[in-house]
């Protein structure tokens, strides 16, 4: 059978199976999920091959399925994330409520994205994103209707999105005759430039959706934050990765084409979308007290770079954005595990009511630390790589106005330090609370996949190359060459300066610094409680705070208050509300009275009879 | 077997009238002949349209062997043969639903099966007959037999309805009447195909008059816009399984003989222009009004509107592939909106007010029919992997061929407000705090059967739609070949 069906087949075999499995016993249900996602990344993984494809015929066309090396970089992406997840699923769903509801939504999502990075026509690349769409949301409202209507504000955008795309693939099937991706790479620039702007706009619109930039961004933060975690590190770290496969699709070979993408409007417009999304929405993501909420908007943030990279559209910079989304997939898929097990545990996300867990989950917080030093980017973890090329790409590109995207980018990822440390300190440093004296590692099922995605991020860190040589066959496939030495990381000032042995002997730094700092501290350990410290001779009491994790970043968020006082959402709120009116004003045309309608057929009647010369006579 | 298109006529108008007489035998046979009356109609719709598809040809039936055009004449073409092939299907199903329909009370019951005998005799006689006066006959028939299933429940609210629906249904029998007697003087004849061969006679002037009275006289029963006041109300008040026969059966019956009147009878160019602005402000509004309903019922009422209004649109752009997909969305709209009402009159049956708001987490209680309303939700809307999506993809499609830019990106604007209200249903089914007071009123076994095989239809569909493409195919071939439904049902008289 054909590896690609079979994945496909498996995966929806699993969503079926663990939906009945529910029946006989709950944590069947997780298992029958993870086993089968595990039987599909085993068969991505060994059997697919570039020389795999099939074609379904329906009436009139007939879907294509295929793989090339930029479906394989995020099919491998999708399946090698999913599988940990999955792993972790089975321990944190434990005892909830409609686990078959769960994991079947569960396995159909996963199933979609494949389909999705499958599909080489438009049409099937569309069935399987509508998949994903009503999957995801029956997710969302898993946990519940709640009065900020989550659900309905993801599915409208998502309807949005979804149908912009419909349209913009129902156009250029009309005008090129073919709904093949590769056809409309090939046609695209024989089209005039309006189509080429109605086609490329459409489709923006429905990648920038799922991909939440700035302003198709409103739906995305309480949907992260309100998913079960288990899903979100899926739905933050994969699902918004197909927007940005999509966009990668237009960005890199479509509008290159085509005439409109030398122009202004697509990439510079977009890449400053991206910036602000990330400034933006780190903003926001610092003065949230809820750990969810906070990853959530590191999550836009973190999009909006790799938004930045796809648009400014050198290959260095579309190296950067592929590897920042891969690394972005991996970090943000344990740091929202990480806050899973920390809601598991301790029975609340509330970053100023938590504190010093760190000696009770040790390596959930191992986890968490590389996590977060992989989004702060700082070396020598799998981050800093991405970001250093984005920087240099953005600087090398030729471009004067891309200065300010640098200064941009540079505010964000400053400001993502603030929350970064803020994250780290709420949840697992400063003082301990005796209301969490009883939290407790978590279970080995959900520890392991954490701290072997943390360990993968170190191992991304120290040789780059293992991400480099994938990501360069995609965009080889995709038409742009790239040179993917470390050696010319870093050519602006027209040296080479040779990056290899500085890499190493920083990241030889980094590990023995941690061996020695572990083995020097190991010797004369003596574990203190919180308030055993010198305090200019005052004892403090035992019911004294003496860390502070409320108002954390007052003075800063004071500074930010005008950039945040102007919500999108308001924005959207009130066109809802004017449109709901609107149809309030409208559904009055059915009275209810019978007179009433007797009376509409006989004005239909006389305006017809009188103008249906004109009407009729063509 | 010697099987003939009057048997869909005669066989159940036939078992209408036998029913009383039945009932004195048995009370258990009321239920049960209908049932085998449209399971044999069934089994012939499958003889005849397998007939049809292999040698190509329609059959045509002529009665009392009256040659056309002096007799009146049934034609079962691919196009009429698919339409009734359905109707029957959705019939049967019906019966299954309502099997047990009134179980304590037999007086209701015995009414109830003959007059949807009545309906099934109507609808199919409508779309088989190729006679106007005779489809006007049977549109009568079908419409008193609706009239007086509206008022079944014999409360304040179904009276109403049932008077409403009266009142704007004599408007169109009064119409139909006019436009008939006017085309009559015209053309000196009532046969559809002499009608078609010899419209073009006929002064410009006197044929938009007909013509607007039989689009308006029929635009009623297509639920065009603004002539559908009746529909929510009579959707709504109606009993469930009855609410399905409307938009399954009549409905239908109402689409075919505004389509017929456009593709075949008239050669007004401007009408298909028509079609698409009137489909257009129809689904608009009826969609808008479904949003803000607080009723199930009149919320699919509603949704049955916009639908209808799109198959107009898809009717309008009148390529072959846009008639292929308002063929194909006709087929979907009759099996996704018979299983939103057959699972949504569960809904309110357990829901003494009616109103959504009520059904929260009822989901929990019952769970079979909360998923297939859910199912229902999903692919109405045209989500794929759902038989709903390729219709909507291919009158798109047809749409984006035709140029017709901002058409699509209404109907699509359109698709959003739908995915509202349904995914609201939906999301308060399973996640609303459920109320505990309520005595629940489960399935029967009927209902779970047929609303099964409906699901099954819409999943199986969704993932090979080339099970009924070919038929929907010839079915739109047919009816776009206009010369050769002339010939084929002249060339009787020149035998």
């Amino acid at each position: 059978m054909n590896s690609l069906l079979l994945v496909i087949l498996i995966l929806l075999a699993g969503a079926v199976l663990s939906f009945l499995a529910n029946r006989i016993m709950p944590i069947l249900s997780g298992v029958m999920s993870f086993l089968s996602i595990g039987a599909a990344a085993v068969i991505f993984f060994v059997q697919v091959s570039a020389a795999d494809s099939m074609a379904i015929p329906i009436s009139g066309f007939s879907l294509h399925w295929g793989i090339n090396a930029y479906s394989w970089l995020f099919g491998a992406m999708v399946l090698g994330l999913s599988v940990f997840v999955a792993l972790y699923a089975i321990a944190f769903m434990k005892g909830k409520d409609r686990l078959g509801y769960f994991f079947f939504n569960f396995n159909l999502t996963i199933m979609a994205m494949m389909g999705i990075v499958f599909s080489t026509d438009w049409v099937s690349l569309f069935i399987f994103w509508e998949i994903m769409t009503w999957s995801s949301f029956l997710i969302i409202i898993y946990a519940g209707i709640s009065e900020g209507r989550v659900g309905t504000k993801y599915m409208i955008f998502s309807a949005i999105g979804g149908y912009a795309m419909f349209m913009a693939i129902l156009v250029s099937n009309s005008l090129l005759g073919s709904f093949q991706i590769a056809d409309l790479v090939s046609g695209f620039g024989t089209l005039s430039l309006g189509n080429q702007a109605l086609i490329g706009i459409l489709f923006m619109v429905a990648f920038g959706v799922k991909s939440a930039v700035m302003p198709l961004h409103v739906w995305a933060p309480r949907a992260y934050a309100d998913s079960p975690m288990a899903f979100t590190a899926i739905f933050s770290g994969l699902l918004s990765k197909m927007g940005i496969f999509g966009m990668g699709i237009l960005m890199i070979s479509v509008f290159a084409q085509g005439t409109i993408g030398q122009t202004f409007i697509f990439s510079n417009i977009l890449a400053w979308l991206g910036a602000v999304t990330s400034v933006i929405a780190t903003f926001y993501a610092l003065i949230q007290k809820d750990a969810k909420r906070l990853l959530a908007y590191s999550s836009i943030a973190q999009l909006g770079y790799i938004i930045v990279g796809l648009a400014i559209g050198t290959p260095l910079s579309i190296m950067a954005a592929l590897f920042l989304a891969v690394v972005h997939a991996i970090f943000k898929g344990t740091l929202f595990m990480v806050v899973g097990a920390v809601e598991r545990q301790a029975g609340t996300t509330n970053m100023e009511e938590l504190g010093a867990l760190i000696r009770k989950m040790p390596w959930t917080f191992m986890a968490a630390l590389f996590s977060i030093i992989a989004l702060a980017g700082v070396p020598p973890l799998g981050g800093f790589v991405g970001k250093w090329m984005l920087y240099e790409s953005l600087i090398t590109s030729g471009f004067g106005a891309n200065y300010f995207l640098v200064i941009m980018v540079f505010l964000s990822s400053t400001a993502a330090f603030l929350y970064s440390y803020r994250f780290l300190f709420g949840l697992f440093l400063g003082q301990e609370e005796p209301e969490f004296d009883h939290v407790k590692e978590a279970p080995a099922i959900m520890v392991v996949p954490m701290v072997v995605l943390a360990l993968l991020l170190l191992v991304i860190g120290a040789f780059p190359g293992l991400l480099f040589e994938p990501i360069a066959n995609a965009m080889a496939y995709m038409g742009v060459d790239v040179n993917w030495n470390m050696t010319v990381l870093s050519n602006v000032w027209g040296d080479e300066v040779h990056m290899e042995p500085l890499w190493t002997s920083i990241l030889v730094m980094f590990v023995i610094g941690a061996t020695f700092l572990t083995f020097k501290t190991r010797r004369n350990t003596r574990y203190v409680t919180t308030k055993d410290i010198h305090t200019s001779g005052e004892i403090p009491e035992a019911h004294e705070n003496m860390t502070f994790s409320v108002n954390f970043y007052q003075p800063f968020e004071r500074a930010i208050e005008p950039v945040m006082k102007r919500k999108m959402d308001t924005y959207y709120n009130r066109i809802g509300e004017g449109l709901e009116s609107l149809f309030g004003f409208a559904r009055k045309i059915y009275t209810g009275n019978g007179q009433t309608y007797a009376i509409y057929v006989i004005i239909f009647l006389s305006i017809l009879i009188l103008i249906g010369e004109t009407i009729f006579n063509k | 077997m010697v099987v003939s298109p009057v048997h869909f006529i005669a066989v159940p108008l036939l078992a209408a009238f036998l029913i009383p007489l039945l009932a004195k035998v048995s009370k258990e046979l009321v239920r049960i002949v209908p049932g085998l009356v449209i399971g044999y109609l069934s089994v012939v719709s499958v003889i005849l349209m397998t007939q049809v598809v292999n040698t190509g040809q329609p059959i045509i039936e002529v009665i009392g062997g009256w040659s056309p055009p002096f007799g009146i004449n049934l034609v079962f073409s691919a196009f009429t043969g698919f339409l009734v092939s359905l109707m029957t299907f959705m019939a049967f199903l019906i019966w299954i639903y309502s099997y047990r329909f009134k179980k304590i009370d037999d007086a209701p019951a015995q009414k109830y099966f003959i007059l949807f005998m009545m309906l099934v005799t109507g609808s199919t006689g409508i779309v088989l007959t190729g006679d106007i006066f005779n489809l006007f006959v049977f549109m009568e028939i079908t419409a008193i037999a609706a009239y007086s299933l509206t008022a079944f429940y014999r409360d304040r609210d179904g009276a109403e309805a049932a008077f409403k629906y009266l009142l704007i249904g004599s408007f169109a029998s009064a119409l139909m009447l006019l436009a008939i007697v006017l085309l009559y003087s015209q053309v000196g004849t009532l046969n559809m195909a002499e009608i078609a061969q010899r419209i073009h006679t006929v002064p410009q002037g006197m044929k938009i008059t007909i013509f607007t009275l039989f689009v308006v006289g029929l635009g009623i029963e297509a639920e065009m816009f603004p002539l559908n006041g009746w529909a929510p109300d009579a959707y709504s008040q109606s009993p469930g399984p009855v609410g399905v026969a409307f938009a399954a059966l009549v409905v239908k019956a109402g689409v075919y003989s505004l389509v017929r009147v456009v593709f075949t009878m008239f050669d007004i160019h401007g009408a298909y222009e028509f079609l698409i602005i009137m489909g257009a402000i129809t689904m608009v509004i009826a969609e808008i009004s479904a949003l803000k309903q607080t009723n199930l019922k009149r919320m699919l009422a509603y949704s049955s509107i916009g639908q209808m209004g799109f198959v107009l649109i898809a009717f309008g752009i009148g390529t072959n592939a846009a008639v292929f997909g308002a063929l194909f969305l006709m087929f979907n709209h009759a099996v996704i909106k018979g299983l939103l009402f057959m699972s949504g009159s569960y809904l309110v049956y357990n829901t003494p007010s009616k109103e959504i708001k009520d059904m929260a987490g009822i989901g929990k209680k019952l769970p079979m029919v909360s998923f297939f309303f859910a199912l229902g939700a999903l692919a109405i809307v045209g989500l794929p992997p759902f038989s709903g999506f390729w219709s909507k993809l291919y009158i798109l499609m047809a749409a984006a061929d035709a140029s017709f830019y901002y058409l699509m990106g209404t109907i699509l604007i359109v698709s959003i407000i739908e995915i509202v209200y349904y995914f609201r249903v939906m999301g308060r089914l399973y996640f609303g705090k459920p109320q505990n007071d309520v005595v629940l009123q489960k399935p029967t076994l009927g209902g779970i059967f047929a609303m099964g095989v409906l699901a099954t239809v819409i999943i199986v569909i969704g993932i090979h739609p080339d099970f009924v493409t070919g038929f929907i195919q010839s079915a739109a071939d047919t009816l776009l070949d206009k010369a050769g439904y002339i010939n084929n049902v002249l060339q009787l008289t020149n035998l």
